[in-house]
């Protein structure tokens, strides 16, 4: 089961909608301005996503994770390489200093910021094709790649990923936003975008 | 899901564990009125059950009023969708304070905080959104965090300093020079280096001892210091008797200038050395390089100009600044 590429067009729109609002909730939290976009989307393996990962020279990753309950049950993990989201939470602060390693305190600082992002683009997406989810709240998880992707299941999977582009004044960072679906989520993900396509028809 | 059994019945023993759980709880109506709260948030809020219940949360607290507590909680009681707001970037959003303690802003407990709403069908059944609001306090941690920083903050200072002059060592200037280089090229502004050297400075430790030795040492380590004191300026022991300067936003012009002023400061300490073939006192020889942000030099290379500068000004008779362009004498 795979979703064609007008209905991961469609989902990129979508998606694009939801990073925006999350966009704005974090220039408040910020005070600076913070442009968010969703470039592709795509159903790839979690193997490709590590790859990817590793060839940006990140083994190490920091997720943010929630869990999403409705028409479809979703985990939702949000995925930066740690040197990245250190730069993240330092920019959010607005602290000079650089940070070494992420405590408890940045850890928390980063739930929160991954928190606003998956509860925007998830609401963004339930507003648009007419979906209702119960959230949970964030965990924040360390470690290689494979482990964070690979809690239960294989690394052939495949999964619906984001890229997600930050833009925090001159600063770039690159994060995947990847939602975890089984066969029956997938399906029905494919039903709801199918019919919202026909609804524009 | 399964948001019935959950809600109802209360046991009868539940208001007293909700009395002794160790965090604020309050839970609003869908008109951010306060339905509930628990005796730990009265206790470190100092208030009143009657005080807080049956009130607008606003009401009770004005100051949270435009707040981003109120914008996170607004979104979440729309979205439905739990909401964390973390220390880090909402230090104190509750004034709340450790029981027994002055009452001064900056006693505020550090408070990690929750915002739960009711999810969908949970609050189809309970006629209303309703919202829990779950305060943690996360002072010692901060205080933990904090120390823990510091007391890195302070090893790392130490690795890096010279024992004797209390300059950077080594470890700085090589930790240091790569980064004022390409900070240099990226921005595109000047960047100066110079080494000093003590004249017959092997004579001077054979003639008054090592201990006069240190003693000086830290006398003219003290000169660089005072000359060189801009917040980006690194002063470093790079061996024995030699010291280097390096000098970010600083032209070589500038910077023989500086290297000729702690020259004068030098002499003015009037240490005597009588063993010295350039004068009666302790005097120092510079080398001066400058960095061209267009060139690909490297910091190797620009302290090998500084050095085979300052080998031209002991080579032309020491107690002068000579400069990796040719030389100008003091």
């Amino acid at each position: 089961m795979n979703l064609t590429e007008i209905e991961l067009d469609a989902l990129t729109e979508v998606f694009n909608v939801g990073v925006g609002q999350a966009a704005s909730a974090l220039s408040q939290l910020a005070n600076a301005t913070v442009r968010l976009s969703v470039p592709k989307v795509e159903m790839i393996s979690k193997q490709n996503i590590s790859n990817e990962l590793t060839s940006q020279g990140a083994d190490r990753i920091c997720a943010v994770r929630q869990d999403f309950t409705g028409v479809l049950n979703t985990e939702a993990v949000l995925m930066f390489p740690v040197q990245q989201s250190l730069q993240l939470v330092q920019l959010m602060v607005g602290d000079e200093v650089p940070l070494e390693q992420l405590g408890e305190m940045e850890q928390e600082a980063l739930a929160e910021i991954g928190n606003i992002l998956l509860n925007s683009v998830v609401s963004g997406m339930a507003d648009v094709l007419k979906m209702q989810f119960d959230g949970s709240l964030p965990t924040v998880e360390l470690g290689p790649v494979a482990d964070v992707l690979c809690g239960n299941g294989q690394m052939q999977e495949k999964v619906l990923s984001l890229q997600i582009d930050f833009a925090i004044d001159a600063l770039q960072i690159q994060g995947f936003l990847v939602f975890l679906l089984d066969v029956e989520s997938i399906d029905s993900l494919k039903t709801t975008v199918r019919a919202f396509l026909k609804d524009l028809e | 899901m399964n948001p019935l059994p959950d809600l109802n019945p209360c046991p009868i023993w539940s208001s007293w564990a909700l009395a002794h759980l160790p965090v604020g709880l309050l839970v609003l109506d869908s008109q951010t009125r306060v339905v509930f709260v628990n005796k730990w948030f009265l206790q470190h809020a100092g208030l009143m059950t009657e005080q807080v219940v049956n009130k607008p949360l606003f009401e009770v607290f004005p100051q949270l009023t435009d707040s981003k507590l109120e914008f996170f909680l607004n979104q979440s009681m729309t979205l439905g969708f739990p909401t964390v707001l973390s220390q880090t970037l909402h230090p104190s959003p509750f004034p709340l304070y450790q029981p027994g303690v002055q009452r001064t802003q900056d006693k505020f407990l550090r408070q990690s905080i929750r915002i739960i709403p009711v999810s969908g069908e949970a609050a189809l059944s309970l006629g209303q959104r309703y919202t829990l609001i779950q305060i943690s306090d996360v002072t010692q941690s901060v205080i933990r965090e904090r120390l823990l920083k510091a007391q890195a903050d302070k090893l790392k200072g130490m690795a890096n300093l010279d024992v004797l002059t209390s300059l950077g060592n080594r470890r700085l200037l090589d930790e240091s020079l790569p980064l004022a280089v390409r900070s240099a090229v990226k921005i595109g502004r000047p960047l100066s280096v110079i080494m000093f050297d003590i004249d017959f400075f092997k004579q001077f430790n054979d003639n008054y001892g090592h201990l006069a030795g240190d003693d000086c040492l830290q006398q003219v380590a003290q000169v660089l210091r005072d000359v060189c004191r801009r917040p980006h300026d690194v002063v470093a022991r790079f061996g024995g008797e030699e010291l280097v300067a390096v000098l970010p936003e600083t032209s070589g012009k500038d910077a023989v200038q500086l290297a000729e002023a702690v020259l004068k400061g030098v002499q003015n300490l009037k240490i005597p050395h009588a063993d010295s073939a350039a004068a009666v006192w302790v005097t120092l020889s510079a080398g001066v390089a400058a960095f061209d942000p267009c060139s690909a030099a490297t910091s190797a290379d620009l302290v090998g100009a500084a050095d085979r500068a300052l080998y031209a000004a002991k080579h032309q008779g020491r107690n002068r600044v000579c400069t990796a362009w040719g030389s100008t004498p003091t």
